[in-house]
């Protein structure tokens, strides 16, 4: 059954019709939440919570736009009280919850967890917003005018918010780059010392 | 970094999904050509895009989506969704406006076309009986008069409920009936304030000593006594 099928039977009050709707999209809505509030529980939460106002407002839902587009809404915002509510914004990545399960060897695992380790905490950097952009258009595969009918305000605020959240990554990540280096050039340094 | 550089990186990011102006994805593309600065910060970026595809969120296990279904149906068992909003609130919000609007034009052209009812209430005329009972009355003698009138008025009187500040004094029977000017010409006890306006200091302190004189007799008791204080 298609999206709007659903959604017509799940404004009739068809339960089931509704949790097939959540079948289809919670992934994509935990991975959105994830992203935001990088943290697996309160994703988990929020998720949740996205899909049980979503099937209470659904009668309000005109079928006007993509009710995937209209759950992304919804979902950021929670997410968006969330953070606003636990002042979360700037909190530090507990880096310890990600398990990166590689199909390489432990060596590879290892590199891979440090990527990952490496990119949460420059994404931590980002305000929410830009966050939500840098997930809608990479991870969702939104256009910019999608992003905008779900985060509001226009294609080219999006298109701005996006270039924005890039270039930030790109500096945090360079950054931390470089401060990797210092630190592993510094035992080799005192090794120099110590011999002359 | 050259001015022009500096422009295009700015547009840079959205280069490689095309998703950008025509205008711009030319000059982008023939800027790069030339320009090994850009090139090797489109390489940067481009590399920024691979790390965060590559690095979704962790996907939960199969137990994980069991446990999160069940306990999404358990909530949406217990919600009831919400009935559809009416087509009033599906209305443009300047149009739901509009009925507030059409009532208070009514009402102004009411008035207008009733010009025998005015729309506002007049203005009283307390203030200006003020500003003359203030040009009668100098200071010091208004404390003096109003220091004699609160040792006239006991406590008790004053528990009575007190009329808005106009500058005048009120005497009620015992029962608590209003005294009109009509009922007694020499007393005045409604506009006292023209009264007083009109008179000699000599005349104002034989119109208090009537005043006292009833209050003593109990035939009526003073409601308030803001005359003075305006």
């Amino acid at each position: 059954m298609t999206d709007p099928q659903l959604v017509a039977l799940a404004q009739q009050g068809d339960l089931p019709a509704f949790e097939e709707l959540v079948k289809k999209y919670q992934r994509e809505i935990y991975g959105l939440a994830y992203r935001l509030v990088l943290d697996a529980e309160e994703a988990k939460d929020l998720a949740q919570q996205a899909f049980l106002q979503a099937f209470v407002h659904i009668r309000g839902f005109r079928q006007q736009a993509q009710f995937r587009t209209w759950l992304f809404r919804i979902a950021i915002n929670q997410c968006y009280n969330y953070l606003k509510s636990k002042k979360k914004f700037g909190d530090p990545v507990d880096c310890e919850e990600f398990e990166v399960v590689g199909e390489g060897s432990p060596e590879e695992d290892l590199v891979a967890q440090e990527e990952h380790r490496r990119l949460y905490a420059a994404l931590d950097h980002l305000p929410a917003k830009q966050r939500a952009v840098i997930t809608l258009k990479l991870e969702q595969g939104l256009s910019y005018d999608e992003i905008s009918a779900v985060l509001g305000g226009t294609a080219g605020a999006a298109r701005v918010n996006y270039c924005q959240a890039l270039k930030t990554l790109k500096k945090y990540l360079q950054n931390e780059d470089e401060h990797e280096v210092a630190v592993r050039s510094y035992p080799k340094m005192v090794a120099r010392v110590s011999r002359r | 970094m050259k001015w022009r550089c500096a422009l295009i990186q700015r547009w840079l990011p959205a280069y490689p999904d095309g998703d950008l102006p025509s205008f711009w994805r030319e000059r982008i593309k023939s800027h790069l050509k030339g320009c090994p600065d850009c090139r090797e910060e489109l390489a940067g970026l481009e590399e920024v895009v691979r790390a965060v595809k590559t690095a979704p969120a962790p996907e939960p296990e199969p137990a994980f989506w069991d446990n999160f279904n069940r306990e999404l149906h358990l909530k949406l068992a217990q919600s009831v969704p919400a009935p559809a909003p009416s087509r009033f609130f599906r209305m443009p919000y300047y149009l739901v406006g509009a009925p507030a609007l059409a009532v208070l034009l009514l009402w102004v052209a009411f008035g207008y076309l009733k010009p025998d009812q005015p729309v506002l209430a007049p203005v009283p005329q307390v203030a200006k009986q003020e500003k003359a009972l203030e040009q009668m009355a100098p200071p010091p003698q208004v404390a003096k008069q109003e220091k004699a009138l609160e040792k006239m008025a006991p406590t008790p009187q004053a528990a009575a409920p007190v009329p808005e500040a106009t500058g005048s004094v009120v005497l009620v029977t015992k029962n608590g009936q209003e005294l009109s000017p009509d009922d007694d010409p020499d007393t005045l006890l409604g506009d006292l304030d023209t009264t007083l306006a009109g008179m000699s200091e000599k005349e104002k302190e034989d119109f208090l000593k009537q005043v006292r004189q009833h209050e003593k007799d109990g035939s009526c008791i003073r409601k308030s006594s803001t005359i003075f204080s305006a």
